[in-house]
């Protein structure tokens, strides 16, 4: 996912003096992104439309407290993924989707200590290219089957680059969970592809 | 034999392994293995596409913050409406003020300014739909408007005695302003026909 995030800075300062057309034109230049990030973590397109909504509210109600340190896009994906955050605090785990879950990787799939992480168990999926379409749709139907918190872990870890410390800090948990959570789901997710979840 | 665990292949990924992780992954081939599978697995979720949203949220959004300007003018209103009160109370019956404000114009552009805001009910501008442009004009006009409430509502009796006819100016001012965003509104609503 390649998307120019650049914003200039005069769009910003119109943005902060309430000017809906440049409030519209930061919209148009984050709502993939914002969106985007909400789907992989909800899964749900409607959740993640609620958090695309939610978020632009309150960029909008918080613009003028951004100054400027860092990158908008940075600014604006810490407030979606609060969002999305709070969204899953707030919903009841899913028991069906925990349950499909489970069905699907088995017991016992936890990453913990003496666990043979990959011996003589790597896929067909592991040699194909990042790119190749096959392996992509394999990895993306593994993923929407991990947990929430699970996917929320790997999303903002794996692709968005927060730091343990970070995703801690925003889901209200300790390192060791955030860790144990992004090797609990690498597990599932390797075992999932090798036992063709696609098909 | 003792392999690596997807924790320690993550600890290296991220060059934090333990001296024996290492040491096992360099000369185990299986662990080297799954260790280039974690990349390649890291790789192929950031390549995934990007998804787009089914609809566009945009006027939702908008909807969402001139309603919310409309509420702040709202209460800046009540709060500059009670102000302002009180304050031409304090002008009408305090006859020792050297240039004395006329009572009469700051009734008048009060009435004017009440007229102006049932009209704007009237019309219930939250209900309609809106171009982007006559939107954001509106928008532009309702923000002026919120801060001359909110001048009215911080205008002390103190600075009122000092500068009578600042209260007068200021209701000029909010009455041009509401006339303004009639404007805005009766133009639409003809545009469009209704």
């Amino acid at each position: 996912m390649t998307i120019s995030l650049a914003v200039p800075d005069i769009l910003v300062a119109r943005a902060k003096s309430g000017d809906l057309e440049a409030l519209e034109a930061l919209y148009r230049a984050f709502e993939t992104p914002v969106y985007n990030l909400a789907l992989r973590v909800l899964r749900r397109p409607e959740d993640a439309e609620d958090v695309l909504q939610e978020t632009f509210l309150e960029v909008v109600r918080s613009i003028k407290q951004y100054r400027g340190e860092g990158h908008l896009w940075g600014w604006i994906r810490q407030i979606a993924t609060s969002k999305a955050l709070m969204r899953i605090r707030h919903d009841r785990v899913r028991e069906t989707e925990e349950l499909h879950e489970e069905s699907v990787v088995g017991a016992g799939a936890g990453a913990g200590a003496g666990e043979m992480a990959g011996v003589g168990v790597i896929g067909a999926s592991a040699g194909m290219s990042p790119g190749s379409v096959p392996a992509q749709i394999d990895l993306e139907r593994a993923f929407e089957r991990l947990s929430e918190t699970s996917r929320a872990v790997v999303w903002l870890h794996d692709v968005e680059g927060y730091t343990h410390e970070e995703i801690a800090e925003q889901m209200g948990k300790t390192v060791s969970f955030s860790k144990s959570q992004l090797a609990r789901a690498h597990v599932r997710l390797r075992r999932m592809l090798d036992e063709g979840v696609a098909q | 034999m003792m392999h690596c665990t997807m924790d320690d292949l993550l600890a290296l990924r991220a060059g934090e392994g333990s001296a024996w992780a290492r040491q096992h992954a360099a000369g185990c081939a299986a662990c080297r293995a799954e260790l280039e599978a974690l990349y390649q697995r890291v790789a192929q979720l950031k390549a995934l596409p990007a998804r787009r949203p089914a609809r566009d949220r945009w006027p939702a959004v908008r909807d969402g913050v001139l309603a919310e300007r409309r509420r702040r003018r709202g209460r800046w209103g009540v709060s500059g409406l009670a102000a302002a009160a009180a304050l031409a109370g304090l002008l009408v019956f305090r006859p020792f003020w050297s240039k004395p404000v006329d009572a009469a114009e700051l009734a008048r552009v009060k009435q004017q300014s009440a007229t102006l805001e049932q009209q704007l009910q009237r019309y219930d501008p939250d209900g309609r739909v809106t171009s982007g442009r006559s939107a954001a004009l509106a928008a532009a006009l309702e923000d002026r408007i919120a801060v001359i409430d909110g001048e009215l509502a911080q205008l002390g009796p103190s600075r009122a005695q000092a500068r009578p006819a600042d209260l007068v100016t200021l209701w000029q001012q909010r009455v041009e302003l509401m006339e303004q965003l009639m404007s805005v509104h009766v133009t639409r609503a003809a545009y469009v026909g209704l």
